[in-house]
């Protein structure tokens, strides 16, 4: 996604995106918080995974740029603590000392990229940019499985139970049977699901149910 | 904040002059006392075979009177060097056989054989006293050594902690340099920013050389050194130099020093190196301590007067009943990689600034190691 530093504020207040940074030093994380405010990118330092927790954060496209050592709880174990508490923020690790179990930790926990301090700015930028990509395109599947999710909501039992028979491919005549229920009741209700799910044909209203279903299970598997 | 305590941390250059040591290691701090002092045993020895000189060319030749020419030999070798005390030693055997020739009352046989007794008695104490301070001298080398070992052992397990220390402010160096970069870079170049920038790489850069000059303090081979020190300030120097390893560990350290603490009479690489053995064995013996109670207190009182007591507590495993005596003896260790070294070390260390250290159990789990130094009576 490119980043224009002047359409920046014209943007939706939600779209700006913006770096978090969680580093005990407090050098480090200025030098950061400069380097990023030169390429246009507003962050949020914090001092501590703890910190990190009690702070409000803005509802907006985020990137976690994280240290491994801290006092306290350890990056990595941050990092199954966001998942644990269900935050879904991509993650650059940076470490003064990083060996190869640590990466592969980090890597297999879905982290964008384990960097060895004193790192290339460029891979940095590059790494936190193809974070916020990823959280954008998360956040707007979210977002439409958020209404999808409200859709489905909003059908009765009736229309539910019609339509989970439907995608799994039965006819009108077997549901009605199933159901011990007419014929033009099924149609009816079948009619309405398609229209309060929005599916133009059968082929959608499976394809939406799958990704209603796919958010049940969690966004992550 | 972890920066102040680390500018805070940084210790000033040792600026002692004028401080000088003996051979058997006691350190003497006066300025000018030990010319003083060797002036005074000049003056004594030389006065000294004078007087041996004039009684034995005066009295007969049957009174051997130059025998006495052994003290002479040993009060040189208590403060002379090897070739000075052969130097008097001839001295002494050139005056005893001028007595021997300027003596005429006595009988001659009697005076011969005397003289030989003398002479035998000057060679066998100068031999035997020049063999005992090349021991002393090679023992002393060797416990130097052994302190050099023991502190460079101390900063190895640290290797870790000090490259992450010097790291962190190279990160911000780096980070700061490519920020500045892109500021000048940047339609039209942002030159109050890049000011900034170059601003924050000259901090970091020196932060990190303090370290440096941290770990090459502790690691180079001094001449011990005493001199009047700030209890707190050695205290925040092995403080900032422990930090990662505490960090790592989730150790919390609190320093308390006593208001109105006088000066102590310290080297302070030595008692650095005193301090940093003591936070690092905390440091290991909490590794099963439950996180909240991970702490280490630092106090600093001056109950006795004369002495600045350092007493370091922990919540580690503690010291079993048992151990409280030999603890400080060499090769006692409860670590599998230990070494056994460093505390029996501490202890000569603390013995020869004149101090005392022990250990106290806790009742409920933990140790104090305590331990003292000489302090200045009055503050000034």
């Amino acid at each position: 996604m490119p980043m224009n530093r002047d359409n920046m504020p014209k943007d939706s207040q939600q779209d700006q995106p913006v770096v978090f940074v969680v580093d005990d030093d407090r050098s480090v994380r200025d030098a950061l918080e400069d380097l990023l405010a030169s390429v246009g990118l507003g962050s949020m330092l914090f001092a501590s995974s703890q910190e990190f927790l009690q702070a409000e954060r803005p509802d907006a496209p985020a990137c976690l740029v994280l240290d491994v050592r801290m006092p306290g709880l350890s990056g990595l174990d941050f990092q199954d603590e966001l998942a644990r508490q269900g935050l879904y923020i991509p993650i650059v690790f940076i470490t003064a000392h990083g060996d190869i179990p640590m990466s592969v930790r980090a890597m297999k926990g879905g982290a964008i990229e384990f960097l060895t301090k004193p790192f290339r700015d460029q891979d940095l930028l590059d790494a936190i940019q193809q974070g916020i990509a990823r959280d954008r395109i998360r956040r707007q599947e979210e977002a439409v499985r958020q209404d999808l999710r409200r859709r489905y909501a909003s059908l009765n039992q009736g229309e539910r139970a019609v339509m989970d028979l439907v995608i799994k491919g039965l006819l009108n005549k077997q549901i009605a049977g199933m159901l011990d229920v007419s014929e033009i009741t099924v149609k009816v209700r079948r009619g309405r699901v398609m229209r309060k799910i929005g599916a133009q044909s059968l082929a959608d209203l499976v394809r939406f149910a799958e990704r209603i279903h796919e958010a049940d299970r969690g966004w992550r598997d | 904040m972890r920066r102040s305590a680390r500018v805070e941390g940084v210790e000033p250059r040792p600026t002692a002059v004028g401080t000088a040591e003996k051979d058997d290691g006691v350190i003497e701090n006066r300025p000018g006392l030990a010319e003083i002092a060797v002036t005074l045993r000049w003056a004594f020895m030389l006065g000294l075979m004078v007087v041996i000189f004039v009684a034995d060319t005066i009295t007969a030749l049957e009174i051997a009177v130059a025998v006495f020419y052994v003290a002479v030999v040993l009060i040189a070798d208590g403060f002379l060097r090897r070739r000075g005390v052969l130097v008097v030693a001839a001295s002494c055997i050139v005056l005893t056989l001028a007595s021997f020739f300027f003596t005429h009352a006595g009988a001659y046989e009697a005076g011969v054989i005397n003289c030989a007794l003398s002479l035998c008695a000057i060679a066998i104490t100068t031999y035997l006293a020049l063999t005992r301070s090349s021991v002393i001298l090679a023992e002393h080398e060797a416990r130097a050594q052994l302190v050099r070992l023991a502190r460079v052992n101390t900063l190895g397990e640290m290797t870790a902690s000090i490259a992450h220390e010097v790291n962190q402010p190279l990160t911000a160096v780096v980070t700061s340099a490519n920020a500045g970069l892109r500021w000048l870079a940047a339609g039209p170049p942002n030159l109050g920013k890049a000011r900034q920038a170059l601003e924050r790489i000259i901090g970091d850069a020196n932060r990190a050389s303090d370290i440096v000059a941290q770990v090459r303090n502790l690691s180079k081979r001094a001449d011990p050194r005493a001199d009047w020190q700030e209890a707190p300030v050695l205290v925040a120097g092995v403080v900032a130099l422990s930090r990662g390893e505490l960090d790592r560990n989730g150790v919390r350290v609190r320093v308390r020093p006593a208001d109105g603490l006088p000066l102590v009479l310290a080297d302070s690489v030595q008692v650095q190196q005193v301090l940093l053995n003591i936070v690092l064995n905390a440091i290991d013996a909490m590794a099963a301590t439950p996180a909240e109670r991970r702490e280490l207190a630092i106090d600093l009182a001056c109950e006795v007067p004369g002495f600045v007591r350092f007493s370091i507590r922990d919540h580690g495993t503690g010291v079993p009943p048992e151990a409280v005596a030999g603890i400080f003896d060499a090769f006692y260790t409860t670590k599998p990689q230990g070494m056994g070294i460093g505390l029996a070390v501490s202890r000569s260390i603390v013995e020869a600034h004149g101090g005392r250290i022990w250990v106290e159990p806790q009742p409920e789990g933990g140790a104090v190691f305590h331990f003292t130094l000489r302090a200045r009576q009055t503050r000034g």
